[in-house]
This record gives structure tokens, sequence and C-alpha cells, in this order.
């Protein structure tokens, strides 16, 4: 009993022991910034006058009120990711938006104001075609959902479904808009392509058909491309071939069987060569008709403004140049805003009025474009009623890189989104460059000598400087110490970028999936630089690599991204600087053939920079840079260069070995069946990792030596086949070098994902228990034994003795979204495991708790081990979230880089949001720690000195007085 | 004698009973659980169902709280929020056993598991339970999951104050004892004959044994000769049982 509440205790300390934040840390090295994702659909909150939301829905599957005057969030909704969570539609009405979601699978309607949820329902499948809200005697109050085969009816306020009715010959005919003009009709309109289209108006209040008519159109193939309903119902569409417009009048009583055409020469106008031309209606109100005018796009530049008036069609204005155009109302003014280009760099925004098409005073707006940013691509334009009846507008420009810029007269940017952010691919982190001064000093020891006087002078004018530079620093403390707080700003800039003393501060490059790369300061989360590539394929793959740090001046750092275009494997590299996010003056090679491999070498050339080996489809070997050093110390080294490629639609890990003219020679390959298992992923362990400590001391005082091999990989396996009884996980560690298997483990009655970290001597993987419907972890450590075989250098080729496998599993009581282990400068300071969970937080577990020496029975050798006693369940503690309350969404990588000091490791976790923070997993044990009491140790210091000088004193007079005895 | 292996067999009669009824609960549990999953291959666009309850912060409004929280079905599998008046529903949930959870940043909720028959007929909610997943705790269904007060993300900074100091049991120690030996002299003045007297009474009345002789004469006693040797080591031995008692 006794011997258990000691266990009980130690487990308590153990637990305590571990680090977490404190309340007044919050904000002080952590940021987080939130994002939505690309745009798709966005509205003005109109409801009330003073409102400051902007709805977004995007395609990340995100709903969210953003703020017009700041751009921070109001509230968001992040859900399901993949098809099952699309957003198809957005209906603004009033203070609710109306969502359909997963093609046309629910309907929901949200409250703006509150961000909460009015309803959801749940619809009948069939696939999405186009939902719009119907309005009857100046009243909206119902939805219509128009599916491939059915039409319904839904009141707004409960969701309750007011009809349904099956589409007439729904088989052949494409049923694809749907359309109110707010007079009691709801019109579905079909086409069978290039044959006729199909008109059906249905009742509103049950459902009837009150009219069903086929109108002759040969030349349509698609009526959401090329249509639009103007004016009092009026179908409009555009025919490119003759080129010409069609009409037709929707009304209950419709019997013309064939839509009025009006050539487009007789309106003096011309297609422009290639060009579909498109049309752009808007209806301010669902319960009113739309608006009589539209713009008519006849080139990629060209705009037109038209009106229908009386069956006829006017010209209002031509707009050539013009990039965008958008309407927009306010009260009862509707506007049209057009975008035409200016200069290269800037754009101006005009409005005109849509009923005349005159132009509007005082309403240009210059959009400055970022060169590095891609081109406008959207405008949605917020305009208001000044108190002189004339109007204001704001508006929010979406580019090509998915930035959300929001700019105010006369082109005062508010606030920029840099929504690429929301789906970061791969990021790393370099070191910021020394300041000029520091890197003046370094440069002295790196010159040659050049006699002695120089030198001493040299040296003298080097010291002036730090003395120089230490008093403006002084200057600047006391400077500063005079101005209240609020005013001291440290705004970084790329000037004033420096190292700090311990290297915490990086600068994080981040690599987007559009293709937009960023430089971000990790203290303070600010966007330093932003690169646009625009010829970037939608399905890259990116690989991003260090191949010079910024410790070679006067040699600038170097990046270089690997993009990979994942169809055709084809391949191009971007060489840039990390910190200023240039364009490196060095040309990457032209790479003709797709790439397998890409293998960052240690090796070196005469300018500092780390070898790229890149594996073509033909087994070739190419390097980067290539000059006539690195081919030559390649050649020297090829006997030690080993590589291995994966090939898992074929189940095959093949290892090759370099030889000295740059090809390649297989020596050995594993295939995996595939009709049993594939490979789902190969880890290696990371090259900049640490190991401090070589053995573990056991309880008797005897070691127990790590397998530390470098060259190991482990590789994950699932069963193909999926049924929860037999389904399984596999582990394979194979040494890829030799290819021999270290050891196998197979997990049954489990399924991915499987999450995995390979670090040190172990392996963690995570993965689905489909037996006892829980998550699992399972840890595998690997050890050579009491002794080792060789202790200087590890060598693959030589090592004769298979290493001992510990292996325990846990349970852990949630799913996880990402994993990776935390990683410090010398590797000294202990391991946690940070863990992404769905919920937002992220997890420090220390990895002593996955250790698979945790003994069942406790022994005083265990105990002296500080081994915690074996317990199948791993908690969940929210004291160990270093994200506290910050949750991050939908996690789907962390990052972890070592800093100056040994006990921080500086954490990034991307998901839809950027959260970066620093960890401290054995505690901060080579700094103070930030709520050291300096007042009590300096007053203790200062009592103690006191109370000797009295006491000397004293002693003094004490002596004094006996001598007069 | 006779009767013992009699008893045995019962035992192990029992006990075979015991197993095969664990082997009972276990196959019919499985056959349970593979039932939604064979359902779930043969037909690919099965029915679905939807899990239905209530979040339910206590003294909290719900406009508060409720546009930062999500219902999460399995991880992420399926996704649910919430209405402004806390009720939820997840729509679209194929037949199965899952974890429910209602996740916000501020508030902590209990997970709880909802089984789902491939009729989705039978569904009852109950605490999970990873270790023994068989067990089963019932709950109501629609769901009511209340929430247990807030999350506590941080750790308490240990402040320091005099008190801490003080009390600190090594400062005790040295402190108490020094006072003693500085304040007591001052406080009892040793001069005074009569109160030497005193404290020398005081003295004799805590040794609880004045009839025993002194150490130092059973000293010279033991050393004078070897005829009072034997009575001095019984009285010694009586010594020992007083002072433990003591």
């Amino acid at each position: 009993m006794a011997e258990l509440i000691l266990l009980w205790l130690k487990c308590i300390i153990l637990y305590n022991a571990v680090d977490a934040v404190f309340e007044d840390q919050v904000g002080k090295f952590d940021w987080r910034q939130q994002y939505v994702g690309k745009v798709r659909f966005s509205h003005f909150d109109t409801h009330v006058q003073s409102s400051k939301k902007v709805i977004v829905a995007t395609e990340n599957n995100v709903f969210a009120a953003l703020n017009t005057r700041t751009g921070e969030l109001f509230w968001r909704h992040v859900d399901k990711s993949g098809p099952e969570g699309n957003i198809d539609a957005l209906l603004h009405h009033g203070q609710d938006a109306i969502l359909v979601v997963g093609n046309g699978r629910l309907l929901r309607s949200w409250d703006v104001n509150v961000g909460g949820l009015n309803w959801e329902i749940v619809l009948d499948s069939g696939s999405f075609q186009k939902a719009c809200l119907v309005g009857q005697q100046g009243t909206v109050k119902h939805v219509a959902v128009l599916k491939k085969n059915i039409i319904s009816l839904h009141y707004l306020s409960n969701g309750h479904q007011k009809w349904i009715e099956n589409l007439p010959d729904s088989e052949t005919v494409d049923y694809q808009t749907v359309y109110s003009g707010g007079n009691g009709e709801v019109y579905a309109l079909g086409i069978v392509p290039h044959s006729h289209i199909v008109i059906i108006a249905y009742s509103t209040d049950d459902g009837e058909i009150i009219k069903q008519i086929s109108v002759e159109a040969p030349w349509l193939s698609n009526i959401v491309a090329s249509c639009a309903v103007i004016g009092q119902g009026v179908l409009i569409c555009v025919d490119s071939a003759t080129p010409s417009l069609y009409m037709y009048n929707l009304n209950p009583n419709m019997d013309d069987l064939q839509m009025t055409q009006i050539p487009l020469q007789s309106l003096g106008l011309e297609v422009a060569p290639d060009f579909q031309p498109v049309l752009v209606s808007h209806q301010p109100n669902s319960a009113h008709q739309p608006l009589s005018e539209f713009f008519l796009q006849l080139g990629p530049d060209n705009f037109l403004l038209l009106q229908f008036n009386n069956g006829q069609i006017v010209t209002l204005r031509d707009f050539k140049p013009a990039l965008l155009v958008s309407f927009a109302t306010t009260g009862e003014k509707t506007i049209a805003a057009v975008m035409s280009p200016k200069n290269k760099t800037a754009c101006s925004i005009n409005l005109f009025s849509a009923e005349t098409g005159r132009r509007l005073l005082d309403t240009t707006l210059i959009f400055v474009m970022d060169p590095n940013g891609g081109k406008p691509e959207k405008i949605y334009i917020q305009p208001f009623l000044k108190k002189d009846d004339s109007v204001g507008y704001r508006a929010m420009v979406q580019t090509e890189d998915h930035t959300l810029t929001f700019i105010q007269q006369p082109g005062r940017v508010m606030w920029i989104r840099e929504e690429a952010l929301s789906d970061v691919v791969t990021m790393e982190m370099v070191d910021l460059p020394l300041t000029g001064t520091q890197a003046e000093l370094e440069g002295e020891f790196g010159k040659k000598a050049d006699g002695l006087m120089s030198m001493v002078f040299k040296r003298l004018s080097s010291q002036l400087i730090l003395l120089q530079a230490w008093i403006s620093h002084l200057w600047k403390l006391f400077y500063d110490a005079r101005k209240p707080r609020s005013q001291v700003k440290n705004e970084v800039t790329i000037e004033n970028l420096s190292r700090d003393e311990f290297n915490l501060q990086k600068m994080m490059v981040m690599v987007t999936a559009s293709g937009k790369l960023f430089g971000i300061d990790s203290k303070t989360g600010s966007i330093l630089w932003r690169h646009y590539l625009n010829d970037v394929p939608s399905n890259a793959a990116f690989k991003l690599m260090v191949q010079r740090t910024t410790a070679h001046f006067p040699h600038p750092p170097q990046c270089t991204l690997l993009i990979k275009d994942k169809d055709t494997g084809l391949t191009t590299l971007h060489v840039f600087n990390p910190i200023f996010g240039k364009k490196s003056h060095v040309t990457p090679p032209a790479l003709p053939q797709p790439i397998l491999q890409s293998l960052l070498l240690p090796l070196m050339d005469q300018d500092y920079a780390k070898v790229l080996l890149l594996v073509d489809d033909q087994y070739k070997v190419s390097a980067f840079p290539s000059t006539k050093n690195v081919l030559q110390q390649l050649q020297e080294m090829a006997s030690s260069i080993f590589f291995y490629l994966v090939d898992s639609s074929q189940g095959r890990l093949s290892g090759y070995r370099l030889r000295t003219d740059l090809s390649t020679e297989q020596i050995w390959e594993v295939v995996i069946p595939m009709e049993i298992q594939r490979i789902v992923s190969v880890k290696g362990k990371r090259p900049n990792e640490h190991v401090h400590s070589q053995g573990r001391v056991m309880g008797d005082r005897s070691v127990l030596y790590k397998y530390l091999n470098p060259n190991l990989l482990a590789v994950v396996t699932e069963s193909t086949d999926t049924h929860q009884e037999r389904s399984f996980v596999g582990i394979i560690l194979i040494d890829g070098v030799t290819g021999r298997i270290i050891h196998e483990a197979v997990q049954r009655k489990a399924r991915g994902p499987v999450h995995i970290v390979h670090s040190e001597n172990w392996v963690v993987y995570e993965y689905w228990s489909t037996k006892s419907r829980r998550n699992e972890f399972s840890v595998i450590e690997l050890y050579e034994g009491m002794e080792l075989y060789n202790s200087t250098v590890f060598s693959s080729l030589d090592r004769p003795h298979a290493p001992q496998v510990l292996q325990q599993s846990y349970i852990f009581p949630s799913a996880i979204s990402t994993m990776e282990a935390t990683l410090t400068e010398k590797g000294i300071t202990s391991r946690h495991l940070l863990i992404g969970l769905p919920s937002g937080g992220i997890l420090s577990l220390p990895k002593m708790f996955l250790d698979p020496r945790r003994p069942e029975i406790v022994s005083e050798q265990s105990r002296s081990e500080n081994l915690i006693p074996y317990a199948p369940e791993l908690m969940i503690r929210t004291e160990w979230f270093i994200n506290y309350n910050q949750s991050i969404s939908r996690v789907r990588g962390i990052h972890t880089s070592p800093s100056g000091l040994e006990s921080t490791c500086l954490v990034v976790a991307y998901g839809l949001d950027i959260y970066q923070t620093r960890v401290y997993p054995s505690k901060q044990f080579d700094v103070l720690k930030d709520d050291y009491d300096y007042m009590l140790i300096s007053s203790v210091l200062l009592a103690l000195f006191f109370a000797t000088m009295i006491s000397k004193r004293l002693a003094e007079v004490k002596l004094l007085n006996r001598a007069w005895r | 004698i006779s009767t013992s292996p009699f008893g045995r067999f019962q035992v192990i009669l029992l006990l075979l009973a015991f197993v095969q009824s664990v082997l009972v609960v276990g196959w019919c549990f499985t056959e349970m659980e593979a039932g939604p999953g064979a359902a779930m291959s043969t037909q690919t666009n099965g029915d679905r169902f939807k899990i239905e309850g209530r979040a339910i912060v206590p003294g909290v409004k719900t406009q508060d709280w409720v546009s930062t929280a999500r219902v999460l079905v399995d991880g992420e599998e399926h996704v649910g929020f919430l209405r402004t008046d806390g009720s939820f529903a997840v729509n679209d949930v194929p037949s199965g056993s899952y974890v429910v959870e209602v996740v916000t940043p501020t508030y902590r909720f209990e997970a709880v598991r909802v089984d789902i028959t491939s009729k989705g007929k039978m569904r009852y909610a109950r605490l999970v339970n990873y270790i023994k997943t068989s067990e089963v705790i019932r709950q109501p269904y629609p769901l009511q999951i209340r929430s247990s007060g807030p999350h506590s993300y941080f750790m308490k900074r240990e402040t320091w104050g005099w008190t801490d100091f003080l009390m600190n049991p090594m400062v005790m120690m040295m402190v108490l004892p020094l006072l003693i030996i500085v304040l007591l002299p001052k406080v009892v003045n040793t001069n005074d004959p009569e109160m030497r007297k005193e404290m020398e009474q005081s003295m004799n009345m805590l040794n609880p044994n004045p009839e025993l002789p002194d150490v130092s004469e059973l000293m010279t006693k033991l050393f004078s000769g070897s005829k009072g040797s034997s009575k001095a080591g019984s009285s010694s031995k009586g010594t020992r049982p007083a002072a433990k008692r003591r």
C-alpha cells in the first residue's frame, strides 16, 4: 500500500515537472495568425448601415465574417475539409446567410451577427446546381434549391421544406439555373445542349407547374456560362459564333418558341477572336426584378455597359481597357465599378451610374499592384451614401495569389490578408544575418594578412566601430526610456533585421500551395517579403532546401525550392535569397527529365553552397551547383554516396550507389507485395538532429547503448484489405545504405492514417485500432546492448549485431492531426512530442511517457532510473497545450527548429492558421527564468551587506569595551 | 478431503461457464461492430443518420461561446455546428460507433460515445472509456452535454512571500533553536540562586525514575568491583524500556 502511495506521489511529481505556459507569458513570444483561404463568395453585410462585416465563404470550406476596418475575424466556422464540406453557394439576406454545403447535401442558415447556426437541414440527394432566394410582394421568405432532378422550396425562417417537385425529363434535360423575379413564380431553366432550352415556371405557393415550354436554341451549350436574366425577367444569352445576343421574355404565359436575335454587328460591337463573351447582370434585391442594365464582356480587357429598354439594346458606355467590373447597390442607388489599368504597377477603380453610364465625380481609387503579387481577379465594392447623398465606397480586391486588399478612397490600403498562408506546404527557419558592423568584424578575420601596420589599423578601426555602436545603443536606450511606452515602436523591416544574442529570432520561409513564397519574422509574425511564382502548376509538390546559411558572409544565403509537377514529374528550381526574398542571380540548371529524387549533400563548393544532387528517371545524376570543384569532390566521395528511391505504386524500395562517373548502380531492392499492403510513407531522420548521449544509464549503473543509425528508414505500410478484422498497419525499419531490414512490426486490426516520428533511436507512431475503436500510440526503441561495437564511427556496412528492439503501446484518448518532435541545438534537453489535435490544441507530450522501458512492476532499479510505471492510457492535460486557448484549425504540419539556447526549441504550427511559439522541454535551465526575482536577491544581498557592516561595527565597540574593562 | 476435488471441479466448471459467457459477450459485441462495417461496404450510399444533442455551459449566455464551438465526431470525421440555443445536430452520419466531442477553446466538455446500429434505431450514448471499451454507462439520448467549467491552460507561478519563507521546515528548524539559545538565558536569570534551585528541582521532576542510580554512579560501581556487575547489568536493562516509553 505504502509502495502504491509512493508511486502515486512520484507520478504526481513527474506530471508536475512538465513545463507549461504561465498566464503572464501570453503573447510574449508567441503569436497566431488566422486565415480563411481563397475567397469563393463574398458579401458585405448591408443589413445595418454601420455594419463592419464582410462575410466570406472560401475554397477551404470556411465560412467567416471579417472586420472591414481591421481585416480581423469576427468569427469563423471551419467545416470538414474535402468535398463533403465544400460550400456550393452563399446567399445573403438581412442578418441571415444561407449556405449550400457538400454538393447540395446540407442547407444551413447562419446568424451573421452572432456567428451561430440558425438551422441546418439535410436535402435530398442529387447533384446541386443552383440556389436562389425567392421573394413575394416585396419580402423574401423562401429559398429555392435546384438539383439535377428536383427543385425544392424552403422557408428562410426554419428551413422547413415548403414543397419539392421532380423536374420533368431530367434524364435528358440538364437543369442548370433557377430564377425568381419576386412575383410569385420560380423559373427552372434547363438545356438540351445544341437543341433547346426548357423553361418551367413553378408557383411559389404550392409548387404547381404554371407553364412549361421548350425554346429552340441550337447554338447554346451552357446556360450558366453564357446567359443572364435582366430587367422584367428577360433571359438574355450571348452566342460567340454568330455573334449575337438572344432574348426571351420569361412570364407565366410565355408562348414564343423562338428567341429574339440581335446581331452584335447591328449594335456596332465586335467580339475579340477566340473569346467567349460573358454577361454580368445584377439583382439588388431578390424580391424585385433585376436591373435592366448589364455588362457584356467582349474581350479580355473590353467591357460594355448595356441597357435593355423596350425590346431595344442601348450601349451606355464602352470600357476599354478594363480588367474587372462589378455592380453594387446602396439604398436605391446602383453603381457599376470598373477597374482599368493605369500603368504597369497600378490600377484605377471608377464608379459609374448604372442607369446612365455617367461617371460619378470624385470616385477614383488607385490600387497599387504588388510587383511580387498576382493580377487582380475579383473586386467587391462596398458603397455607402455620404451625407450629401453622393456615393462613397470601399473596395476589396482579390488577386491571383489569394490576397485580399481592402482599400479606401483615394487609395489608402486599410488591410491586406495574405490568404495564401492558409495553405502552407513546407517551410524552413533560416538564421538572420549578422548586422553590418558584426559582419565587418567577422570580415577582418576572413581576409588574408597584408602587412602589420594595416592589420593594426584595421583592428583599431573595428574597435572604434564597436565603441560607436555601443554608445549609440546606450543613447537609444536613454532616449527611448524618456518617451512614453506606447510611442516606442520597434518595427521590424528588412533593413534592421539582425540576429539576436540567442538566435531566437529567425526568418520563417514559407511555401504555399498557390506558389507564393513568404518571409516572416518569427518574433512578430510580420511578413517581411513575399514573392509570387506565377507559373506554378496547380498540383505541384514542393521541397525547400537551404543550400547556404547566413554563416558564410559575404556570400548571401541561398535557398532552393524544387517545384515538381505531380503528373508529369517535370521539375523546376527556384533559387532565392531567404532573407530578402529576391531571386538569386545563380541560374539553376534546366531539367528536361522528370526528377525522382533530390539529395542535399553535406559537401560544399568553394562558395560554401551545399551540393544538391538530382536523380532523373534515367537514373542519371546531376549536381547543382556543378562547378569543377564540386564534380571533383563528388568523384572522390562517390563511393560513400548512397540514396534510395520509393515507388509506392509498385511497392518497391530500392537503394542505389553513386559511381565516379555520376551514373548509378542499384545495390538493393525490397519489394512489398502490392496485393497485401501498400507503402504509405517513408521517414528518415532529420539531418540537423544531434544526439547528446550515446546511451542510457540503467539502475544498476551499467549503460545501455542506443542504436544510432543515421541511415535508418522507417517505412509505414497499410493493408489493402480494409475490413476491420483483417486490416493491419506495418512498420519496417530498413537501413537505407545496405537495404537490411532491421526490424519489422505489424499492428493487427489497425488502420491508418498513421502519423510517425522518427528520431534518435526511436520511432513513435499512431494508428487507429479497429478492434477497440480507439487511437493508439506505439513506440519502438533500438539499443545496441551493453557494449558498443564501434564507438567512434557508425557504418551501416560494418554492424554485425542486430539491435535489441523494445516496443510498447499506449491508448491515446483523441485522434491526432499531425505529430513532430522537439529539436534543440545539442540534443541535451529532453525530447517532447508535439501533437496537433483536431480540437486545435497542440499537446506537448514528454517522450518519457512513450518509453518502452516503462515497467509494469516497479522495482528499485526502475525507480532510480526515473521510469514512470506503465499505465495504458496517456493523458491529455490542457496545461500541456503550448498554445493555450489559441487553437489552430486543421493543423497540417509542425516545424521545429533549434535556437541558440540549448533549452529552447522554436515551434511553428501551420494549417489554416499559423502559430509560432517557443517551448522549453526541460524548463529554462540555461537562462534566468523570466519571473526571476531580482528584487529579492538584491534586497537579500543589500541586507547581508548592511548586516555585516553593522555587526562589524558592533564587534569593534564590544572589543573596545572589553579592552577598557 | 474427499469433497475438495469435487469442489475444485465445480470451480473449474464455473470458470469455464464464465469464460464461455465472456466469449459470447465478446462475440456479440464484435458482431455488433461488424454489422455496420459490412453494411457500409455493401451499400456505399447507405442510410445516414443524425446525432442530436445539446451543449450547456452553466451560467454563460450561449451567444458568447457558440461561435467558437464545434461538434467533432471521431476527430474531424464529421463536423457539426451549434445553434444559437446551444443545441446541435450532426447530419449525414452512417451507422457505427462514434466519439462525440464538443470543442471550444474556453470550456471543457466530456466526450460521449454514440452507437448507431445499421437500422439506425438503437442509438444510445455512453461515457467514453478507452480502456474497457465494453463497459457501458448509459447517458440520455439526445445528448445533454454539460460543461464542467473552463479549461485550465496555465500553471500558477511560484510566488514568494515571507510566510512561505518562514514556514519552511528548514528555516523553522534553524530559527527555533536559535531563538531558544539566545532568548532563554535572557528570560531566565541563571545567577539567581532561588531560580537555580527551582530549575534543579524541575530537572529532577523530569527524570521519571528518581530511584534509578545515575550513570556516573553506575560506572563507578561497575569499575570498583565485579560484585555489583550483575546488578548494574539488570538496572541498565531496566532503563531502556523506560526510555522507549518516553
